[in-house]
């Protein structure tokens, strides 16, 4: 350690994660790009009514909030957190109000119409979260011993977890435990504690799923249709059940192929991509029309990437995001305080939760859950998230050595 | 490494969490390699089977050529008016819509009327019965798609002056199925359609023009059943390959020349792969294996001969006549004109035959090959195979035989064989062998046969020629004909069988191809040669470089065990039936040219020994000093006559048209000197 006195106030944010995320946001731009100019009537349109403009957008109001936020120490931030958290519930809470939220006709009510624009809740809820949960769990380790602070910790993380989920956007609930108990679990929360959360949730999710694959009718738990569909589809289970007749059958069996195509087409474009790619904007699945339309330049960005630049493409990205995440752990790892390490564990815990997920589920290796690509997914209130997140690693970053 | 830095520390908990990143992006990793290195085959396959559709192309088909060159059989473009459905896309969607605001608004107006009804807002589920079913939803867009391609087609079809109409099943079939290929709404437009459709219908309207290689036979009937006919066929022939999504409409020959070289002339297909999107529409296309165009088959035949038999068969019997003309190059064997009536035209197989000129043919049996694939009874054209057996077996030529009179009548001779009285359409009187040859005299033939060259000799001679044997000229056309074998002789066998074989008639039975190589045989000085059709196949394109294969001429299948002498008295007899006052094949005479030859007529007879009808025959070559043409006509008929009458003048026809030529050649030659 530099002795006290050499007071270096001002950091600088750390050049390899900034290399990182720039190439990450150029990719991302020539790959929306790559994604939405297939389709005739939006390739019609001015370059600045293009989608890839809006992400240029999107990108720089991003920057500028995450810069915005490097400018004040994040303690400061951290004292204003409860505020936050509990202003997105409020907007959770909102959001489930049928005149509030838009379902944007996707049938979940996950949307606030802000005039121009609309602004996803459960994106800043995730923000929210990572602050007040490490300003929760940044008391001493003494207390986190206690059972009731552990109970608390848990319901900090329910509460939007369990909003989120009645909108319903499974996915963006779900990102949330991992983020929540990683924190916990670094903060120095007792192992016992967390192992045995772990093995009631082991048995929960194990009967959950028992259910959805062999229950009869009338044992099945309220569900989603199109829930059940993803985790059938994922298992590959058969949608009729033993005793269903013959017509019944097919119609399942249509219903499955049906269901089942999201999954099927980012696969073959995965796949059909090869080692080295089909060349930008030459990807058949996405001039085609096969990868739908709405969702290539959306959550299934990286098929698009991984069909028209290979192997090599996917290897990149990963690379990437790799690089992200470890800085993000030396980040934690060099942070001035618990705070520090917390925010930064939250948010690479954030991260990576998002991309084994989205990329998970391009090659079939997680059930299909809407949940963006962080930095390459189009969409203003992921991008301006995830910059945020990004911002506020940075922040414990430079102001890593207060004085 | 950056991640070591953590590592190293003494941070127990980070160091999981980089653990586990590192493991899950291991994972990702690996299961990108999977799909991506190890499986990117198996996902290339499930792209192309869902995004492209291969077409079979069919391959230019070879035209046939007569031996000038001209054309007897070719391909023209034929234009068909059909829809693009890819370019309709946008009226479609945008008919629907339209159709669909309105289903909406409708329903909308409805489920108000009804709530004002019950005075009440309606719940949840009464408002489901208002909504548009996905059932509906699909019917909609059907009904759009229809009426936007009915309008465009009504609107074409005023255009061009004829009124057209859009079958509703037959489009939605073809929209479910063959998306990605145009959809004929038109065919076959006539040169003053086409200019009209192109005048006013520049633009991608949907509608184009669409264009298609027709089958065509420039000379309609003529050599109709040489050339034989197509049946539209589009499966894969062997080595092409067999999985195509889609097939464009192409030809197999059935019969005749388009059936025997129907590998030389189709060539082989080629396949394109169309590009589809997701819905099925036509995004891109391209030529994975372009078709390899069929070869030409250049035939023996001479198309003016051909026309000039036809012509001179139709002329002097009328266009049903049931008959057969054979031309031959004595020397070379090569056939130049084959003829046989009645005929066809095959241009209606190839465009699709109509029921009526199906039956017609039916009625005709025109189909057959009367040339080669009917056995007929020789009658007295047989007597140069016994005349033949005779002069080589001691029969003196100059020695006189006497034929007695016929008792019932006194004008015309008889002959007993044994008991029976064997009548002759000669009158009685001495004979020697010239003058019995010039009146077809059955007693002197019958006699020489029985008494100088007994039944195994003429039996002998006609196996030299081939007889009862094919010639191999058409492959699943021809008849072998009848002829007695040895094994036939030696049991049950009387000389009255022997008199009727002398005469023609009985247990023997020709085909005119046969008679021509018969009588090319006589004059040529005794090679039996294989009759030839086609001289060579080429490549359509005399610039490939691509060899031809030919076919050789002057094959000889026998040489004939006879004396030179005997051929010179039997062909001085031949040129006296001709131009002897007396000869029976006077009319086909020609001024400047020597015809030798020899009529006949044979009796048909049915099951029951009731006579029928008459086979008539004029077997001739020509000229007489320097023999070229060997001329064969054969004639059906119920009614009476004689080779002489009926087919004699037929004939004559043709040596005037070969003379005729060959002075036009001489001519042209000397002008050229």
């Amino acid at each position: 350690m530099t002795p006290c006195f050499a007071k270096e106030r001002e950091g600088r944010p750390d050049p390899i994660q900034l290399a990182a995320l720039a190439v990450l946001m150029f990719i991302g731009t020539m790959f929306v790009c790559s994604a939405t100019m297939a389709n005739a009537t939006t390739a019609l349109l001015p370059w600045y009514d293009q989608i890839w403009m809006r992400q240029i957008i999107w990108y720089a109001l991003g920057l500028g909030a995450a810069a915005g936020i490097c400018l004040t120490d994040y303690h400061t931030l951290a004292r204003w957190s409860f505020v936050a958290y509990w202003a997105t519930i409020l907007c959770l809470i909102a959001v489930l109000i049928p005149h509030i939220g838009s379902t944007h006709g996707w049938g979940a009510r996950r949307w606030i119409d802000l005039g121009p624009f609309q602004f996803q809740p459960s994106e800043f809820a995730k923000l929210a979260f990572i602050l007040a949960g490490a300003n929760f769990l940044s008391r001493p380790p003494d207390e986190l011993q206690q059972r009731a602070i552990f109970w608390k910790g848990i319901g900090l993380m329910l509460l939007p977890f369990g909003l989120i989920l009645k909108e319903p956007d499974l996915g963006s609930a779900l990102v949330l435990l991992p983020t929540g108990l990683v924190m916990m679990f670094v903060a120095g929360t007792p192992l016992k504690y967390l192992l045995r959360l772990a093995a009631v949730a082991g048995i929960l999710g194990t009967l959950l799923l028992a259910d959805v694959l062999f229950a009869p009718p009338g044992w099945r738990i309220k569900m989603q249709d199109y829930q059940r569909q993803r985790l059938l589809v994922y298992f590959g289970a058969n949608f009729a059940a033993g005793n269903a007749t013959a017509k019944e059958k097919s119609e399942a069996r249509r219903l499955q192929f049906e269901k089942s195509y999201q999954v099927r087409q980012a696969l073959i474009s995965v796949g059909s991509g090869g080692l080295l790619g089909k060349g930008w904007r030459k990807g058949d699945q996405t001039a085609l029309g096969f990868l739908p339309p709405g969702a290539a330049h959306n959550d299934f960005i990286f098929s698009v990437i991984a069909e028209e630049e290979g192997f090599a493409g996917s290897v990149l990205v990963l690379a990437l995001y790799a690089v992200v995440l470890f800085t993000g752990l030396r980040i934690a790892g060099q942070a001035r305080d618990r705070l520090g390490k917390l925010v930064a564990v939250g948010v690479v815990t954030l991260l990576f939760s998002h991309v084994f997920i989205n990329i998970g589920m391009n090659i079939r290796i997680v059930p299909v859950t809407g949940i963006p690509l962080p930095l390459l997914s189009y969409g203003g209130s992921s991008v301006l998230c995830s910059l945020i997140a990004l911002g506020l690693m940075q922040n414990v970053h430079i102001h890593r050595r207060g004085y | 490494m950056l991640i070591f830095d953590e590592l190293k520390k003494n941070d127990p908990q980070l160091r999981l969490v980089a653990t586990v990143v590192v493991a899950g992006l291991g994972i990702l990793l690996a299961g990108l390699w999977w799909v991506q290195v190890v499986s990117a085959h198996e996902y290339q396959s499930h792209l192309e089977t869902q995004a492209y559709r291969t077409v079979r192309i069919p391959a230019i088909r070879g035209k046939i050529l007569d031996r000038e060159g001209r054309v007897l059989a070719e391909n023209r473009p034929r234009f068909n008016l059909s829809l693009y459905l890819d370019d309709l896309r946008k009226p479609f969607d945008a008919a629907y819509n339209q159709l669909y605001r309105q289903a909406r608004e409708g329903r909308q107006r409805a489920l108000a009327a009804q709530e004002i009804k019950l005075n009440r807002s309606l719940t949840k589920p009464e408002r489901k019965a208002f909504a548009l079913t996905t059932a509906e939803l699909q019917q909609l867009r059907a009904q759009a798609r229809w009426s936007v391609a009915n309008n465009l087609v009504t609107q074409v079809g005023q255009q061009l002056g004829q009124p057209l109409a859009l079958d509703t099943t037959k489009f939605e079939r073809a929209y479910q199925t063959r998306l990605a290929l145009p959809f004929t709404i038109l065919p076959n437009l006539d040169p003053g359609q086409i200019a009209r459709f192109e005048e006013r219908f520049t633009n991608g309207l949907g509608a184009n023009l669409d264009l298609q290689a027709a089958r065509v036979y420039p000379s309609g009937a003529t050599a109709a059943h040489l050339l034989g006919y197509l049946r539209n066929d589009d499966s894969s022939q062997e080595g092409e390959d067999a999985d195509f999504n889609y097939r464009l409409p192409d030809y197999r020959g059935v019969v005749g020349v388009e059936g025997r070289c129907d590998t030389e002339l189709r060539g082989h297909a080629g396949a394109e792969s169309v590009l589809v999107n997701n819905l099925g529409y036509r995004q891109s296309e391209n030529i994975l294996d372009p078709p390899e165009p069929g070869r030409n088959v250049v035939l023996t035949i001479d198309l003016d001969l051909q026309r000039a038999a036809e012509a001179s068969l139709i002329r002097h019997r009328g266009a049903d006549v049931r008959g057969a003309v054979v031309v031959m190059d004595v020397n070379s064997g090569d056939v130049l004109a084959l003829v046989s009536s009645p005929t066809f035209d095959p241009n209606d197989f190839a465009q699709g035959i109509s029921q009526d000129k199906w039956q017609r043919i039916q009625d005709l049996t025109a189909e057959k090959n009367r040339a080669t694939y009917e056995n007929y009874a020789p009658g007295s054209i047989f007597k140069t195979v016994v005349a033949l057996a005779a002069l080589e077996n001691g029969l003196n030529p100059a020695e006189i035989y006497h034929v007695e009179a016929n008792p019932e009548n006194p004008a015309k001779g008889m002959i007993y064989v044994g008991r029976r009285r064997i009548k002759d359409t000669a009158p009685p009187g001495d004979y020697n062998f010239k003058k019995a040859f010039i009146h077809s005299s059955n007693s002197y033939f019958i006699n020489a046969g029985l008494e100088h060259a007994g039944v195994e000799n003429v039996l002998r001679i006609g196996k030299e020629f081939h007889l009862g044997e094919r010639t191999g000229l058409f492959a699943r056309q021809e008849t072998s004909g009848d002829f007695p074998d040895e094994e036939r002789i030696q049991a049950n066998w009387s000389d009255g069988d022997t008199a009727n074989v002398c005469i023609g008639q009985g247990e023997v039975a020709v085909t005119p191809i046969q008679m021509a190589v018969m009588v090319s045989a006589i004059a040529n000085g005794g090679k039996v040669l294989w009759p030839r059709l086609i001289d060579r196949i080429e490549p359509q394109d005399p610039a490939t470089g691509e060899a031809a294969t030919n076919f050789p001429s002057g094959r000889v299948r026998n040489e004939l065990d006879v004396h030179a002498r005997s051929l010179k008295i039997l062909r001085d007899a031949m040129l006296a039936d001709v131009n002897s006052s007396e000869g029976t094949g006077t009319a086909a005479a020609v001024n400047g040219l020597h015809i030798c030859g020899k009529t006949g007529t044979a009796q048909v007879q049915d099951a029951s020994n009731k006579l029928t009808g008459y086979n008539f025959w004029f077997a001739s070559y020509a000229p007489y000093e320097n023999p070229k043409y060997a001329v064969v006509v054969m004639v059906e008929s119920t009614g009476s006559g004689s080779g002489g009458t009926v087919c004699a003048p037929i004939a004559h026809d043709i040596y005037e048209t070969i003379l005729k030529k060959q002075n036009a050649a001489t001519t042209k030659t000397l002008a050229r000197n």
